[in-house]
């Protein structure tokens, strides 16, 4: 008896998803295995980052940090993902909005709450405008926007790097490549030390989204550009139009990021070159595509995720390198990403064809 | 001699398949003769499909034997069947639009050398084509062809490969009559040099014309395997269905106003080719106007510059008076103006969502489904499900993706989507391609409901035989040019035949 894959004719959610989880997990197993060859003791690895997630007030409020940036940048993926169009690059409008914010903070004199506001107006102005180019170009040329976003995230380090480094260089501080500090920050929310409201933004906003596509005309038309454009467009979509107008919130979204970065992680309030976003955007983009761009999922898979980043930063005092954690991601995605096709399939037993011909299923 | 004492090609021994619990094929046995044209008859979901995709090595038996040369084979992939000499073409083309016909008569085959030039390919592909009697431009891209061109570059692939059994699922449902006919020789060509034909299809008339031996499949049994010779298409009909067919439609005098009118249009297609040329008709409410021609002959584009899918390039489009020639698509659909698309998967459907989404694709702004920005979604389900039950759309639910749904389900559901919102003006592009004798006359008869109901109808079809039977004028299209108009008094099958052709002088007597 020869066992063989046999494709299925029809697709179950519920199984895809079990499909999905089994195979995150997988991956993690596979980075298990590679920890031990490093010489290191998985079980050890998983219990160090349990503690330093769900160990201390100070994790739980850690994590919570992290997946603000995390989460705005997979949102913004995610919406753009429901329309099949690949935004790589919200790590470039995360940093062009932080960089408006920023540039808004430093040079503004205004009341504190109006100045904020400016910021995040800012900010939202800054991630659409750094998407404007592929977005122009995928809606009415055929532009792959794949290649322009992600280059764009080079040009917006760049940027950042130059204002940090000299025109909004912070001349009175030793700190050679960072901007002054903004005046201003968002409110803690109460009995938390570190986590400023901004946390409620991404939670929010996924709700709406959600709702959106769940009960309103927009939702249903982006859909169906998704699913097929030329049927969208026999339906009288103005589907170049959708398109730029779906990027630019993409990009607007992973911008009010950088806004709420700058302005609510504690030790964030100035720019410091690239290293202001930490890759942000790749974590956000495995976040989007971990969740099937279903924006529940994407709170889920991004708070995990999150989990996983600031147990990675809080190992490094155990000599782990943050790089292992990169490693881990890039495994549970291959995981999920099998996952999700191996659904697609059935496992079957083959008598040999020499006796009668049967097909036996082992898996339902 | 007798098909019967020919030499056998292929033996089918009881196979049986089922796809979740539904018993697609029954203990199916029939035996195909080298030398044959065999023709498989059935509805849709008789299961000659799926018995075609068991002998080309898409799926596999469940139960049951495929002899071939003598000997068991379980075929695991369609290239070990195409070993085994059996090829087949489908109704859906497996082709690389990016790539010229010349590289995709290539692709894939184990002769085709690994380091090849242009000119060398276009070569091999000319001396295939000069061998076969079939003839398309191999340096053409795919996508540039018309569906009918498509299909013969389909057919060249699997000769190529020297197919012994050639399966032709539904060849004809895409050809004009001339091409129908020149496929006919090919067949029989094929089958005197000792091959075997497969040949399914809807059509009777043609089922009578080619084949040797005809087999009816109905509900995945096999009924019987009979000689074609003696046999009437009214018996078939009733082996296959078990009912009558045909649908008789009433021909009154058209009274209503004009609906559609034309003036003088002329459009290029997607390759930048004027593909209609100075077209002028008119469309009266209550009355079917047929649009006949070889396919690839403008009226794809005719059916998109009417529905706002394509601008034209010169001349006037009206619609109940207004000038439309500019509008949008969902203006004109806004007037009351329903499309049943040529393509309908690539065009007419969404098929990766579920039956209700695609069920409102056109509907879904309407108050009755939204207010303001929401959808409302209790509406949505019952409208959705009104529709799969008024076009008797064979679905598990309404929450299934409409991909999974069969071809025939899927056009009954577009058509029945696209009737309610033509308040003024069908225009249904093959409307019953590939459908078979029992779907096609229920799509048939709601577009006749439509007319008797004041609605104009545009009626695109290369089966000249429906068109003479539903349509109450019939324009003949060639090159993109109207060739003629015929009312009901002047249907001359001939006459329309030569046009379709481009033959033109008969229309000066």
């Amino acid at each position: 008896m020869t066992p063989r894959l046999e494709r299925r004719l029809d697709t179950d959610l519920r199984r895809t998803g079990v499909s999905r989880l089994l195979g995150a997990v997988t991956g993690l197993v596979v980075a298990a295995l590679l920890l031990v060859l490093t010489g290191r003791n998985p079980v050890t690895v998983l219990t160090d980052s349990l503690d330093a997630v769900f160990g201390s007030k100070r994790g739980i409020e850690g994590v919570a940090v992290q997946s603000v940036p995390i989460l705005m940048c997979a949102l913004g993926v995610a919406l753009s993902l429901r329309m099949k169009v690949w935004n790589i690059g919200s790590d470039g409008q995360f940093l062009a909005g932080a960089f408006m914010a920023c540039g808004l903070g430093i040079n503004v004199e205004a009341p504190g709450w109006l100045l904020l506001v400016m910021m995040a107006v800012g900010s939202i102005v800054g991630g659409a405008l750094w998407i404007v180019v592929p977005a122009a170009g995928r809606a009415h040329w055929g532009v792959n926007e794949i290649i322009t976003t992600l280059l764009l995230n080079f040009v917006a380090v760049q940027l950042v790097v130059w204002a940090s480094l000299g025109f909004w260089r912070d001349r009175a501080s030793q700190v050679t490549q960072s901007t002054r500090p903004v005046p201003v920050t968002l409110p803690r929310i109460p009995g938390f030390d570190s986590v400023s409201i901004g946390f409620f933004v991404p939670l929010l906003l996924a709700v709406v989204l959600w709702a959106v596509f769940r009960s309103t005309k927009v939702g249903y038309e982006i859909d169906t550009i998704g699913g097929n454009p030329r049927a969208a467009a026999f339906a009288g979509i103005d589907v170049p139009r959708r398109i730029i107008v779906v990027m630019l919130v993409s990009g607007a979204i992973a911008g009010l990021g950088g806004f709420l970065q700058l302005t609510g992680a504690p030790g964030a309030q100035a720019l410091n070159g690239g290293g202001f976003s930490r890759s942000y955007g790749l974590s956000g983009f495995i976040v989007a595509a971990l969740a099937g761009a279903s924006f529940p999922g994407v709170i889920v898979a991004g708070l995990f995720i999150s989990a996983m980043f600031y147990a990675g930063i809080a190992l490094q005092t155990k000599g782990l390198s943050v790089y292992i954690i990169f490693g881990i991601y890039g495994l549970v995605l291959v995981g999920v990403a099998v996952g999700e096709v191996a659904a697609r399939y059935r496992l079957v037993r083959v008598v040999a064809p020499d006796t009668s011909p049967s097909i036996e299923a082992v898996a339902p | 001699m007798s098909a019967t004492l020919r030499p056998l090609a292929v033996e089918v021994r009881d196979v049986t398949k089922s796809f979740g619990g539904v018993r697609a094929l029954d203990g199916v046995s029939l035996d195909l003769a080298e030398g044959e044209v065999h023709a498989l008859l059935g509805e849709n979901g008789a299961g000659k499909t799926t018995l075609s995709n068991i002998l080309c090595g898409l799926y596999r038996a469940d139960a049951g034997e495929v002899i071939v040369g003598g000997g068991e084979r379980h075929f695991q992939s369609p290239a070990q069947a195409i070993e085994a000499g059996i090829g087949m073409v489908h109704q859906h083309f497996k082709l690389v639009n990016s790539m010229t016909v010349a590289e995709n008569l290539h692709l894939g085959s184990p002769d085709t050398p690994r380091v090849v030039s242009a000119r060398a390919l276009v070569a091999s592909a000319q001396r295939m084509m000069d061998d076969i009697g079939l003839v398309v431009d191999p340096t053409a891209k795919v996508w540039q062809l018309s569906v009918g061109e498509q299909q013969r570059v389909e057919i060249l692939r699997v000769l190529a490969r020297g197919a012994r059994v050639l399966i032709l699922d539904e060849p004809t449902a895409v050809l004009a009559a001339t091409e129908a006919d020149e496929l006919f020789a090919v067949m029989r060509r094929l089958v005197a040099g000792g091959r075997t034909v497969v040949f399914i299809s809807h059509k009777l008339n043609e089922v009578l014309q080619v084949s040797d031996r005809i087999s009816v499949l109905r509900g995945g049994r096999h009924v019987v395997t009979r000689e074609a010779a003696g046999a009437t298409a009214r018996e078939l009909a009733r082996l296959m269905t078990g009912e009558e067919m045909g649908i008789e439609v009433e021909h009154r005098e058209v009274t209503g106003e004009t609906v559609l009118e034309l003036r003088g249009v002329t459009s290029r297609n997607s390759r930048g080719v004027v593909a209609l040329h100075d077209v002028d008709l008119s469309v009266r409410g209550g009355e079917i106007l047929g649009v006949a021609g070889v396919s690839g002959n403008g009226q794809t584009e005719l059916a998109e510059v009417v529905t706002g899918l394509r601008s034209p390039e010169a001349g006037t489009i009206t619609i109940d008076g207004v000038d439309v020639s500019a509008a949008s698509t969902r203006r004109i659909a806004d007037l009351g103006v329903g499309h049943i698309p040529e393509d309908r998967i690539g065009v007419g459907m969404v098929a990766s969502a579920p039956v209700k989404d695609n069920a409102i694709l056109r509907h879904y702004r309407s108050d009755e489904l939204s207010s303001k920005q929401f959808l409302r979604r209790d509406r949505i389900l019952a409208f959705a499900t009104s529709i799969v039950e008024a076009g008797r759309v064979q679905t598990r639910s309404v929450h299934m993706p409409a991909g999974q749904m069969s071809g025939g389900n899927q056009q009954r559901l577009v058509a029945r989507r696209e009737s309610l919102l033509a308040d003024r003006l069908l225009v249904a592009a093959h409307p019953t391609r590939g459908l078979d004798v029992l779907a096609a006359k229920q799509v048939q008869s709601a577009i006749v409901e439509r007319r008797d109901a004041g609605c104009a109808v545009v009626m695109i079809s290369d089966d000249l035989d429906e068109l003479l039977v539903v349509a109450d004028r019939v324009a003949v299209m060639y090159e993109g040019r109207i060739m003629g108009v015929f009312d009901r008094a002047s249907f001359d099958r001939e006459h329309i035949g030569l046009l379709m052709g481009g033959r033109t002088e008969a229309v000066a007597g």
